[in-house]
C-alpha cells in the first residue's frame, strides 16, 4: 500500500468501514510509515476533539428575553 | 435532550432543552449571532406548534436537527441573494495538505473529555473557516455525531458525497488545528 492509497481509504478506515484484511493492510502501512502514522494520529484526534465541543450555546440575555416574549405571545395565541 | 417528553410545554422547558442546542447548530452553520438568533426563534416556534405530534424525545431530536438545518440553509440562501455572492464548484475549492508535509505527533490525552477554553476557541474558529458545504457536513458528522445517511437526507447529498466532503473537511480541519497543538505541546 502506498501513502496515496492510504489517504484514499482513510475515512473508511477511521469509520471502521473496511473489511478486516484491508484494515490490517492499512494498519501495517501506518506502523511502518512515520508520515502516515503522524497524519492518521492527528486526523483522528481532530475528530475526537470536535466531538468534545459543547452542544449547547449560551444565549445572550437580550436574545433570551426576546425569545421568551415571542414564545409567550405564541403560547398565548394558541391557548386563547 | 435526554429528558423525558414533557407533558406541558413551558417557555422554561423550551429554553433549557432546545434553545441552546438549536442556537449552537445555527451559529456554527451561519457564522454569526444575529442570523443564529433569527433561526433559533423560527425553529423554536415550530417546535411549539408541533409538540403534540411527537412520540418521544429521540424523535424530537432527529426532527430538530432537520428543521434547524433547513432553516439555516434557507437563511443562508436569503443572505446570499441579498449579497449576490459568486459560487464556484464546491468540490474543487478545498485545498488540503498532503501527508508529505511536516506533521508532528500531537500529545494530548485521547480521553480528555473537556476542552480548555483556548482549545475550544481555536476549534470554533477553524470550523468557521471551512467553506460552507464542507462546514455543514463536518458540523453534522463530527460535532453533532449524526450518521452519514441522515446528513445526506438533510443536505440533499448521496452518502458517497457526504463521505467525500467529510474527508476533505477533516483534512482541512487537521491542517488548521495541528499547528496549535504542537505549540501547546511545546509550552
Ligand atoms: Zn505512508
Amino acid at each position: 500500500m502506498t501513502c496515496e492509497e492510504l489517504m484514499a481509504v482513510l475515512a473508511d478506515y477511521v469509520g471502521g468501514e473496511l473489511v478486516v484484511e484491508h484494515h490490517a493492510t492499512v494498519k501495517i502501512h501506518i506502523d511502518g510509515c512515520a508520515k502516515c502514522g503522524s497524519y492518521v494520529a492527528t486526523y483522528t484526534h481532530t475528530i475526537r476533539i470536535s466531538r468534545a465541543l459543547p452542544k449547547c450555546g449560551q444565549l445572550s440575555a437580550a436574545f433570551e428575553a426576546k425569545l421568551r416574549a415571542a414564545l409567550a405571545e405564541h403560547l398565548g395565541e394558541a391557548t386563547s | 435532550m435526554v429528558a423525558p417528553l414533557p407533558e406541558t410545554l413551558t417557555p422554561e422547558l423550551v429554553f433549557h432543552e432546545y434553545a441552546p442546542r438549536i442556537y449552537n447548530i445555527a451559529r456554527r452553520m451561519l457564522g454569526n449571532d444575529t442570523d443564529a438568533e433569527d433561526v433559533t426563534q423560527d425553529v423554536l416556534l415550530q417546535v411549539v406548534r408541533r409538540l403534540d405530534t411527537f412520540r418521544g424525545d429521540s424523535q424530537i431530536a432527529t426532527w430538530l436537527h432537520r428543521v434547524t438545518v433547513n432553516a439555516a440553509l434557507a437563511h443562508r440562501e436569503k443572505r446570499a441573494n441579498r449579497q449576490k455572492h459568486e459560487t464556484g464548484d464546491v468540490d474543487d475549492v478545498l485545498e488540503t495538505a498532503a501527508p508529505e508535509s511536516e506533521v508532528k505527533r500531537w500529545n494530548v490525552s485521547p480521553d480528555e473529555p473537556v476542552l480548555a477554553a483556548e482549545q475550544h476557541a481555536i476549534i470554533e474558529k477553524a470550523i468557521k473557516e471551512l467553506p460552507e458545504p464542507f462546514r455543514d457536513v463536518y458540523l453534522l458528522a463530527d460535532v453533532e455525531g449524526l450518521p452519514n445517511a441522515d446528513i445526506g437526507n438533510m443536505l440533499g447529498l448521496s452518502v458517497a458525497a457526504v463521505k467525500s466532503r467529510l474527508h476533505r473537511a477533516r483534512m482541512r480541519m487537521r491542517d488548521l488545528l495541528a499547528p496549535h497543538f504542537e505549540e501547546r505541546d511545546a509550552s
